[in-house]
């Protein structure tokens, strides 16, 4: 064992050492809570395994990883990750619920704050005029074709400010439950038609 | 020594994807394996020593090219379906509001 | 993703099932290990000594991966980049956003790139688009080839969506091209069933000079990146438009 170990020359140690490390990164990747993070250690490990390739007298391999793993897919995991930390609410009533000029305020905006901050989601809130001007019987396609969440509208009769959204999320019974304590809030469901139409 | 330390990396991976509650980290772990056993492969085929297998007038031996070319064609398809497992999520997102599959599993069940 | 489940996400596999996994994998890894250690009876060398005498004489490359990946085994690497045209396809329709931008756009733009990033992407661009096509060429001569510089011209082109971030693509064009390269490729791989009346090599005949079979694999390098770096390019621009 100790022939082996002073025959070592300076590569093999790099490669053992670079192995150790690789080891510690995938540990730290599988362990890890939060997924922002993550991004960035499989790009650190896609690193480290080109460098292994090359050691191992494979150029061509080294060069399809770098190229591959080091660009493309964490800027796919970025893309796929950060679409998950917002909820998009699109403003058709237009009055005092939701007030958003300088600062954010109105009572609309504290009770979609709290709702959001609950699930740790970003507020977004839009007043987009070429969606808002769409009429109320294609609320639903609007949810499902473009990606907003929530729509806000005001019913003329009663005065009511009504929250629309899909059925199949599971947010939107936290929502109802948040929303039964002011009297003129209702929430309205869409139920799905079911993906791959 | 070399493959052998590769292995445990292969099954850090089988462990990520065991137990793991989100559906962003199952992908993770899928990546990790695959860049695990295309490193296996390069590790047995750097069994014999040799130069890089490019050839001029100074090589002696070379190593043995079949695996890497076979890795190359394996690099480019793991990327590919990563990249359509992803886009699944991201629509899995839309529909359900959450990532965690026990929540998604326990709602069709109170559903249906 | 952070909800409150998560502080329970440890409980959702229970501890004596995870020891039962470990106890599982270290099995395996006990196992592995001592199949290790008889690899010198099973390794044999024959591939090695027939790719070192042969391959430079009959295919005309010096890099061996480009002469097997273009020549003896042709087939997998047509085989390969049908799998790409068929995850392009399958993206396209699960995202389901392939002309028109259909998402609603925010008051406030708290995504705008820095001025830094965009400057610097504009000094960088050509010197990657240039190295890309460097690669692509000198795929027999030197590591690279058509995979390889293909995804370096993917990753090029996508610097141009942070310089401009309101790009507009076509993405029925960019599709419609990059089938008509794949057939171009199947063509030029068959062309050999005329010369020398096999399928899938080189169509210059075997004792013709190096020089002239080189034409061939630069010709199938250049088809094989071109169809790469279409499909690459189509998969960011499906993902861009459905995470904006």
């Amino acid at each position: 064992m100790v022939d082996y170990l002073t025959e070592l020359t300076f590569i093999d140690y790099t490669g053992y050492v670079l192995q150790i490390l690789l080891i510690f990164i995938a540990l730290a990747i599988v362990l890890h809570k939060k997924t922002g993070t993550i991004v960035i250690l499989i790009a650190s490990f896609s690193l480290v395994t080109a460098s292994l390739y090359v050691l191992n007298n494979a150029p061509d391999v080294a060069i399809a990883e770098v190229a591959i793993g080091s660009a493309i897919i964490p800027l796919i995991y970025v893309i796929s990750v950060s679409r998950q930390r917002e909820f998009i609410v699109l403003d058709k009533a237009m009055d005092d619920f939701i007030i958003t000029d300088e600062q954010f305020t109105g009572i609309g905006y504290i009770l979609l704050k709290r709702f959001a901050d609950f699930y740790h989601l970003e507020l977004n809130i839009t007043n987009d005029p070429m969606l808002g001007r769409q009429d109320e019987a294609r609320d639903q396609r609007l949810i499902e074709d473009t990606n907003v969440d929530l729509i806000v509208t005001k019913d003329k009769e009663t005065g009511d400010y009504i929250l629309k959204g899909k059925a199949s999320s599971l947010l939107m019974n936290k929502l109802e439950q948040m929303t039964k304590d002011y009297e003129h809030v209702r929430v309205v469901q869409f139920k799905d038609r079911g993906l791959g139409e | 020594m070399n493959p052998i330390l590769t292995f445990l990396v292969v099954l850090i991976g089988f462990y990520g994807l065991s137990t793991s509650t989100n559906i962003i980290k199952s992908v993770f772990s899928v990546t990790i394996i695959e860049s695990g056993v295309i490193l296996l492969f390069l590790n047995l085929g750097n069994f014999e020593p040799g130069s890089i297998p490019i050839i001029n007038d100074e090589t002696v031996m070379i190593v043995d090219p079949l695996p890497q070319a076979l890795m190359i064609t394996t690099i480019v398809i793991g990327s590919t379906v990563t990249a359509m497992a992803l886009m699944l999520c991201i629509k899995v997102f839309h529909q359900y509001g959450t990532v965690e599959w026990k929540e998604i599993l326990r709602r069709e069940d109170i559903k249906s | 993703m952070n909800t409150s489940a998560s502080s329970s996400s440890r409980t959702v596999v229970s501890v004596s099932r995870r020891i039962l996994l470990v106890a599982m994998l270290l099995v395996l890894f006990g196992v592995f290990t001592v199949s290790m250690l008889e690899l010198e009876e099973l390794y044999n060398d024959y591939g090695r000594q027939y790719f070192f005498e042969n391959a430079f004489d009959e295919t005309g490359s010096r890099n061996f991966v480009t002469s097997i990946l273009l020549d003896y085994r042709l087939f997998d690497s047509l085989f390969e980049a049908g799998i790409l045209l068929i995850a392009v396809s399958g993206v396209i329709w699960i995202s389901k956003h392939d002309v028109e931008e259909k998402n609603a756009r925010f008051m406030i733009d708290k995504y705008k790139t820095p001025d830094l990033f965009v400057t610097f992407s504009r000094l960088v661009y050509p010197l990657m688009l240039t190295f890309g096509f460097y690669i692509v060429i000198n795929g027999h001569l030197s590591p690279g080839g058509g995979f390889q510089g293909g995804a370096i011209v993917a990753t090029a082109i996508l610097i141009l969506y942070y310089i401009n971030p309101d790009k507009e693509t076509n993405i029925g064009f960019i599709v419609t091209v990059e089938k008509v390269v794949y057939l171009l490729i199947i063509v030029a791989a068959s062309v050999s069933i005329v010369t020398r009346g096999t399928f899938f090599t080189n169509f210059f005949p075997v004792d013709a000079p190096a020089d002239l079979k080189a034409i061939y694999l630069v010709l199938l390098n250049v088809l094989i990146g071109f169809k790469v770096s279409l499909g690459l390019w189509t998969i960011f621009t499906a993902f861009l438009k459905e995470g904006r």
